[in-house]
């Protein structure tokens, strides 16, 4: 059987390599019915896609909007700060929409493997945060200096006999370990290793009324759902993180885009909406909150787009 | 020696398996016992300077125990083992000494090899098995297989070209293997045990199947088994192997009539002498009480052909070769040896 | 191999000592451990780096700076790189994604399928090409057509390179003793060593992107396809092989004509087991960059998208069934090597020549017409299921709190915390002098000193702590799996029944992602140690339980007839027979069940698990840690090798042969 079945096989494969070919070298009819996109001067771009809803949102927008002029995006996921950045050195990845890494892209910058474009307008603010009803039951401890007297009430099996401190991912911007020791907080750091890891803490400690502290930021959706109040530490007084010393918070950022210089140098379509994307916070969090809801991300970014011809046309010009 | 008048010779060949074969040879250690010297060295002496000649034309039959390092000696006569050392000198061509080519050149013209368990090629249909030699050799299609179909013929497979081994009964394997040595029409064959894995009818078929090849085609061939009837039957002459090392070499009567030792005598034990053995071995002077009958009877004739007559005569029986009376027996003498069992 | 001539009777009691040994060294090891808790534990925080570290991240950081113009790079690494992310492309281009210029690949949706029909059909029957096609359209009503055709052409490239590699050096080693010996250890680190270490350092040589994915594929499947070439070669019965020889046929022609056709068997076996492993690589590749399913399963971890994930993970056990199914039929047919009769020929050449024109027709519609190249987006019931699953996993987290929040009190108070505070919280040398004496009872002085050197080679890179986190979370894990795998295992090992019910959930469990049950898991458990471990658990029950079940079934038949004869109750069967008589599979289930779990519980970094794991995420992402990422991962293969080591040498103690 295998000897002439293979005969057998091999012909018609043979054939059928033969047709795929002709067929192939006849163009797709498809192309044909299917150019419904407006035929515009733009190159094939890949836009890093990070796991929280409000960088989906921006990347979703900018994705729509280049699609519409005639670009053609593919959507890269990946782990923040490092792994991106190399895959824009390996030319993998083209744009990341919303960089939170305080810098620490500057080696890759060194070497040419991208360039800073500047603010998308957002502010990113992270902090420590409790819920709310923990707030409003023991009003002082949203001061720092004041943790110790509750880290008690935070002590889980994970933590070793103090407070469990829930930190951010890895690729977040984290300096809980330095803000637990300069401070002498009787906390132990826990890694969450991803951001829905703290919603869950969060959404619990908010149903259950149980305490819990944990890395947030803004902005980000979520926080209108589950109101969590910030801890105040020291005001801060630091930018790139590898500095800080842990005394002090979080500062406020204002957030980065990066892209690679053959988007820079391309000076197309997707140069421009690159270069003068921003929006607000607000912008974003009405996006991610439809995102959230379930709206598939590409509707959800056309149906902001519609609503605000004014700004889209202001980022094409 | 004379290269010429034997189609085989070999001498003084060796193999010895383990981490230093090539010191063992000609060391004090070599006649150690073969347990010894693996006890004392790791090494296996599975052949131990054995040397014999095999003339054109004649059937060689080696016995020998398991163990006794038969088929690692037919192996080396064509070097699918490579010898220790030693000389095996094939129609005058020392092989020993061929280059890699000239060596697959001759294995695939001069000479081949039955195994017992057959090695027939399963994904192969039998005249591809037949024509296999022939088809690493070179040879076209068209003409490989209508040599096949000789051969096929020959071994009588007819109507079986097209099937798979896995279709054939054991006995038409081991048929097809048979084919497959004939198929490049060689000088010499080998056969390591051929039939010792069919049962005992096929088995019988299958060794007049060889005496018949044997007649037509006259081949010198060099057959291992460990079956004393079977070398009876095929053997012109037999060598005893032991412990890697030939005990005793001879036609089956002289064997029989003079065992070399123990070993020897107890391979041919079982063997009715009477079947064997002439009446030559067992004439003897006339006693001095004893009178001729005046009949005769020839000295090749086999003892048990020879009993009704000797029986009939009522008294000594002369033995006659090239017309002398070498000796005489007696009903009595061909009772001893039929019912007396092993005394000869 | 020396027989052991003592008595039977003199194992008892050497065992009883050694089982007094071993028990008196745990408990000073934990009187020790409780006097001298916290001391010497080598901790080092997340941000802070240790001298090792640094280095590595200084290496690193110059291998980074050399991969423009470094002429290791320029003539090596990046033409390698190039090579395989054009072949990646091609791929791609033919299924997924479009190619050139045009808006779709070279097949459209019917085409695809029409294909794969067709090529099912011609290695094995009709009723698979229709399994076939009808699992790679449910991909697509999954609404992940795309995703599943670029796992597929990833696949599919990363197979064709490995079988490319694996099938030659395979044979070779098939055909020399002295390759084979070189290869072996090769072969055998591979299989220990967690996926999730060697993603780093390839991408630090072959950049983020389809490349350093597929060649991560590459250096996990290739070892199967090479180990399963070398067999089916040494296979090969020897009396062919010799006749062959015996016929003058050169080493190229015994290849060809007699070792390869007769071991196509095995090695085909040998290409399904490159499919599937390249397959279960899907989702971890997509860390570093690969396209395909992976992308919906990580999203859906990092923002808990349980349904999203649990949609993208059918896709993925869907794939894996298909190719896994028509492989092995292409397998089955190679059964004998007699053909069929004329007849049956006659109507396969009709069966193929009217599947080839359907699928023609198929691929040219597929070009041709917009419903044959898009994938019909009403069929979709992705919704259905995610919903689904997700309103499952809620109503477990919501109403078995009880049950999922008092198991991980109970793990984490009563033996995780407990065994942490032994390993990892006592001093180094503390643990490291007891684990090598532990390995000397059990392993023999090999394995002690195996142990000793990888402990030490721990100690230095200063990862130590971290380390001994990982190795605790792997041995609770590894209990707990014994536990249910063992009696799940003699369940199916005595009850037939239960074992054609359970293969199939067996045969999924083995294929599906686990980081598709890492999302319920957090939901569960939340980001906890426990979390970690229950994932290890479910990822390692499957092989577990499958190693136990074969290995009581083979317990022999007469052993149990003896022992019911002299009316022994089932229990006492149970214990006293059978689980005696398979210690073996018990061994071997043991180590393969570490090795899984190992693999499982570094990924616990994801959710909150800390230790190495964690380590080598962040150092992914934080580009000051990225040499602690690496020597993270240097770590996880060092306690691979030491828990495989150990295990290895406990095997050939107790299979030394006793009668
Ligand atoms: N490759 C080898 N390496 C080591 N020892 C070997 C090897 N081949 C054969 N021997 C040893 O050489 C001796 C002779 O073996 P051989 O196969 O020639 O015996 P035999 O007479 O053919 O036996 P049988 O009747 O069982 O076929 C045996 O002791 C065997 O163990
Ligand atoms: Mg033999």
């Amino acid at each position: 059987m295998v000897r002439n079945k293979r005969v057998g096989a091999k012909a018609s494969v043979l054939a059928a390599a033969a047709a795929l070919l002709l067929s192939a070298c006849g163009g797709a009819g498809v192309d044909a019915e299917a150019s419904d996109a407006p035929a515009g001067d733009c190159g094939s771009y890949a836009i890093a896609m990070h796991a929280w809803v409000g960088y989906t949102a921006s990347a979703q927008v900018v994705t729509e909007i280049a699609k519409a002029n005639g670009c053609e995006i593919s959507q890269v996921t990946l782990a923040e700060a490092g792994v991106t950045y190399d895959a824009m050195e390996s030319g993998s990845v083209d744009l990341v929409i919303e960089d939170w890494g305080g810098g620490r892209w500057q080696e890759w910058a060194d070497r040419g493997a991208l360039v800073e474009v500047g603010e998308n307008g957002n502010i990113g603010l992270i902090g420590m945060y409790v819920p709310q009803w923990m707030a409003d039951e023991y009003p002082d401890i949203t001061d720092s200096a004041n943790l110790n007297k509750y880290a008690d009430l935070f002590v889980t099996d994970e933590s070793k006999g103090k407070g469990a401190w829930y930190e951010g991912p890895p690729g977040y911007t984290t300096i809980g370990e330095k803000m637990v020791s300069a401070n002498g907080l009787n906390f132990t750091v826990i890694s969450t290793g991803s951001e829905q890891a703290l919603i869950d803490v969060f959404t619990k400690a908010d149903a259950d009324k149980t305490a819990a502290i944990g890395y947030f930021y803004e902005p980000q959706n979520f926080l209108a759902k589950v109101p969590l109040a910030r801890i105040k530490f020291p005001a801060n007084d630091w930018t790139d993180p590898e500095q800080a010393s842990g005394l002090t918070d979080y500062p406020e950022s204002p957030l980065i885009k990066l892209a690679t210089p053959k988007v820079m140098d391309a000076n197309d379509a997707f140069t421009k909406i690159v270069k003068n994307f921003s929006w607000t916070n607000a912008d974003q969090n009405e996006v991610a909150a439809d995102i959230e809801s379930g709206t598939d991300p590409a509707v959800a970014a056309q149906k902001w787009i519609d609503a605000h011809k004014d700004i889209v046309d202001g980022w094409l010009k | 020696m004379s290269e010429v008048s034997s189609a085989i010779s070999v001498n003084n060949l060796w193999q010895v398996f383990g981490p230093n074969p090539e010191k063992i040879v000609g060391s004090a250690d070599a006649s150690l016992p073969r347990a010894e010297l693996r006890e004392k060295t790791g090494n296996t002496a599975a052949v131990r300077d054995v040397s014999f000649d095999v003339a054109p034309g004649e059937v060689f039959v080696v016995m020998g125990l398991s163990g006794s390092g038969k088929s690692t000696l037919v192996r080396c006569l064509t070097r699918l083992i490579e010898p220790t050392s030693g000389s095996v000198v094939l129609n005058g061509e020392d092989i020993m000494k061929v280059s890699d080519a000239r060596l697959r050149e001759l294995r695939r013209t001069k000479f081949s090899m039955v195994f017992q368990n057959f090695g027939l090629l399963p994904h192969r249909k039998v005249i591809d098995n037949i024509a296999f030699a022939l088809e690493v050799n070179g040879v076209s299609k068209e003409k490989r297989h209508a040599r096949a179909n000789e051969v096929i013929e020959l071994v009588g497979l007819q109507g079986f070209a097209y099937a798979y081994p896995e279709q054939l009964s054991g006995g038409m394997q081991q048929r097809v293997g048979l084919a497959r040595a004939l198929a490049v029409n060689p000088d010499v064959m080998f056969l390591d045990e051929p039939f010792s894995a069919l049962d005992p009818l096929i088995r019988r078929d299958m060794q007049t199947e060889v005496i018949r090849l044997h007649e037509e085609l006259g081949k010198t061939m060099v057959f291992i088994t460990h079956d004393l009837s079977e070398a009876l039957k095929l053997g012109d002459r037999i060598a005893i192997m032991r412990d890697g090392a030939v005990v005793q070499m001879g036609t089956a009567e002289e064997l029989i009539a003079n065992p070399a030792d123990a070993y020897v005598e107890d391979f041919t034990r079982d063997i009715p002498k009477s079947h064997v053995l002439t009446v030559r071995t067992i004439a003897r002077p006339l006693a001095d009480t004893e009178t001729a009958t005046g009949r005769t009877i020839p000295a090749e004739t086999i003892i048990r052909d020879a009993t009704a007559a000797v029986l009939d005569a009522n008294g000594p029986v002369a033995v006659v070769a090239n017309g002398n009376v070498i000796g005489y027996i007696k009903s009595r003498d061909i009772l001893q040896v039929v019912g007396g069992g092993t005394e000869a | 191999m020396s027989v052991r001539t003592e008595p039977i009777i003199a194992i008892t009691p050497k065992r009883i000592s050694r089982r007094w040994i071993l028990g008196g060294l745990l408990l000073s090891w934990i009187v020790l451990a409780q006097f001298l808790r916290g001391k010497a534990t080598l901790e080092l925080d997340n941000p802070d780096n240790s001298p090792f570290t640094t280095w590595a991240g200084e290496v690193a950081d110059s291998i980074r700076d050399n991969r423009t113009d470094g002429a290791a790079f320029k003539f090596f690494f990046n033409p390698i790189r190039e090579f395989i992310d054009g072949f990646v492309t091609l791929s791609r281009e033919l299924i997924a994604i479009p190619s050139g210029s045009s808006s779709i690949p070279v097949l459209g949706w019917l085409g695809v399928i029409s294909v794969i029909g067709f090529v099912v059909y011609a290695v094995s029957n009709i009723r698979m090409a229709t399994a076939a096609v009808a699992l790679t359209f449910a991909c697509g009503a999954l609404g992940l057509w795309t995703d599943s055709m670029d796992t597929l052409a990833m696949t599919f490239a990363a197979v064709i390179l490995s079988l490319a590699i694996g099938i030659p050096v395979g044979i070779w080693a098939g055909l020399s003793d002295r390759v084979l010996k070189a290869v072996t250890p090769i072969l055998d680190l591979a299989q220990i060593l967690p996926t999730l270490v060697y993603l780093a350092p390839l991408a630090l040589f072959f950049l983020i992107g389809p490349a350093s994915a597929t060649i991560a594929t590459m250096v996990y499947s290739i070892p199967i396809a090479v180990r399963l070439t070398a067999f089916g070669i040494r296979g090969v019965p020897t009396s062919p092989v010799e006749a062959s020889i015996s016929m003058g046929t050169t080493k190229r022609q015994l290849l060809q004509k007699v070792q390869l056709p007769m071991s196509s068997r095995t090695i085909i076996m040998g290409v399904n087991q490159t499919v599937m492993a390249a397959l279960s690589f899907v989702v971890i590749a997509a860390l570093i960059g690969a396209p395909g399913l992976g992308k919906p399963v990580i999203d859906a971890l990092i923002i808990r998208n349980v349904g999203e994930g649990f949609v993208a993970g059918i896709a993925v056990v869907l794939i894996a069934i298909m190719l896994d199914r028509s492989t092995s039929a292409a397998i089955s047919s190679q059964d004998t090597f007699v053909p069929p009769s004329d007849a049956d020929r006659k109507r396969r050449r009709i069966g193929l020549a009217i599947a080839g024109i359907l699928a023609i027709v198929g691929i040219v519609l597929s070009r041709q017409l917009a419903w044959a190249a898009f994938f019909p987006k009403q069929i979709d019931i992705s919704k259905q299921i995610a919903s689904a699953s997700d309103s499952s996993v809620k109503w477990v987290t919501e109403n078995m709190e009880f049950l999922t929040a008092g198991l991980s009190k109970a793990v984490t108070v009563g033996v995780l915390n407990p065994l942490e505070s032994v390993l990892a919280n006592s001093p180094w040398y503390l643990t490291v002098v007891m684990i090598t004496l532990m390995s000397l009872i059990l392993g023999g002085i090999r394995s002690a000193i195996v142990s000793a050197t990888l402990l030490g080679a721990i100690v230095a890179t200063g990862l130590w702590y971290d380390t001994m986190i990982t190795f605790t979370q792997t041995i609770v894990a590894t209990l707990l799996t014994m536990v249910v795998g063992v009696i799940a295992g003699v369940w199916i090992g005595r009850n037939a029944r239960a074992e054609r019910a359970l293969r199939p959930i067996l045969d999924a469990g083995q294929t599906l992602p686990a980081f598709v049950y890492l999302i319920p898991m957090l939901g569960f458990f939340g980001p906890s140690r426990f979390t970690a471990i229950a994932t290890g658990i479910v990822y390692s029950i499957p092989i577990v339980v499958k190693i136990v079940g074969q290995g009581i079934r083979d317990v022999p038949v007469n052993m149990i007839e003896a022992a019911t004869s002299t009316g022994s109750t089932k229990w006492q069967l149970i214990t006293k027979v059978q689980l005696p008589a398979a210690k073996k599979s018990l061994l071997l289930a043991t180590n393969q069940g570490l090795i899984f779990v190992l693999a499982v519980v570094v990924i616990g970094g994801f959710v909150g698990a800390g230790g190495l794991g964690y380590l080598v995420l962040l150092g992914s992402s934080k580009p000051e840690l990225q040499g602690k990422g690496l020597v993270a991962g240097f770590c996880i293969l060092l306690l691979g090798v030491m828990i495989d080591r150990i295990a290895q040498y406990m095997v050939a103690r107790n299979s030394a042969p006793k009668h």
